[in-house]
């Protein structure tokens, strides 16, 4: 007898009432942390748009060339890493193991693209004079301190999803675990995608000269 | 909203050739002389639909039982509403401190 039919026999049916929302608990648990990592990340925009409105001497050190040119490069890589995570995720679900590994490779070599891009943006920056309390152009310090701090948050989260998309991509291969990781993992990384759509106007576009 | 079937490869892909039109638009705008106020708020809609795209789409929030999307979205909404009604509390509370001399 299996231990289904047991807790049924038993008469503790309610102990298995289908979830609400029909998903498997770390699917639900992803969602959770997912609104929560939100609600962070909307609160320190907020912040900087309220700055950012708010303060006579902002400066607005970016040009098209080539800041924006980087940002709209990274922007296509990072959407483009989405696009390899959904191809893993469907190549998971119908077992197709090594397509599978394949996509999943290829997100992890598009995060790895964009962190570097990200970083020698950065290492400019600081060569130009920029840290989180000098401004090399005289005018508020405020620009440096949000822009390092929201885009090293989110790099932050893009080096996770990095570190957790091999350790996934690993433990998929060895049958550790399934396509339920996968897809859980993915949730992730389409978060950190959607998180650059905000990241990207509000401390690129924003901040252009003109 | 409903259960259904997620989209294929080509659908995604149409999704994702959109959200990099989006973000096309976004670089145009910006070279566009909008007030800093009225670019805010252009790139606040594009980036809000874009976010929405990703979530029902690329996240599947779609394709999953609504209970998952009405217990989900509403909450982050009814919190980043108030946040916005709090945070310009803050400037009332620059205006009282002590001016440094």
């Amino acid at each position: 007898m299996s231990e289904t039919e047991i807790t049924l026999d038993a008469g503790h049916a309610a102990a298995l009432e289908p979830s609400p929302y029909a998903l498997q608990s770390k699917k639900l648990t992803m969602w959770l942390f997912i609104i929560s990592d939100a609600i962070t990340f909307g609160a320190i925009l907020f912040g900087y748009a309220y700055l950012r409105i708010g303060t006579p001497n902002w400066s607005t050190p970016f040009h098209f060339s080539p800041n924006i040119v980087n940002g709209l490069i990274m922007t296509f890589v990072l959407l483009s890493s989405s696009l390899t995570m959904l191809a893993a995720d469907a190549a998971a679900k119908q077992g197709r193991k090594s397509s599978c590994l394949k996509w999943l490779g290829a997100t992890v070599v598009l995060g790895i693209v964009f962190a570097t891009l990200h970083l020698r943006e950065w290492s400019h920056m600081f060569e130009e004079g920029w840290s989180l309390s000098t401004n090399p152009l005289g005018g508020s310090v405020q620009f440096g301190a949000t822009f390092f701090s929201i885009t090293g948050l989110h790099l932050m989260h893009v080096i996770s999803g990095i570190i957790a998309l091999i350790v996934i991509a690993i433990g998929y291969n060895t049958d550790w675990l399934d396509a339920g990781h996968v897809e859980t993992t993915g949730l992730y990384w389409h978060f950190v995608d959607l998180v650059w759509m905000f990241v990207f106007p509000l401390l690129y576009l924003m901040n252009v000269a003109r | 909203m409903e259960t259904n079937h997620e989209p294929g490869m080509k659908e995604y892909i149409a999704i994702w050739v959109g959200l990099l039109c989006i973000v096309g638009i976004e670089a145009f705008l910006t070279s566009m002389n909008l007030s800093t106020h009225g670019l805010l708020v252009s790139l606040l809609v594009l980036a809000f639909i874009e976010a929405g795209i990703g979530l029902l789409y690329f996240m599947h929030l779609r394709y999953e039982k609504p209970n998952l999307f009405w217990s989900l979205v509403p909450a982050v909404i009814f919190v980043l509403f108030m946040m916005n009604h709090i945070w310009p509390d803050a400037y009332r509370m620059l205006n009282l401190r002590v001016p440094i001399q």
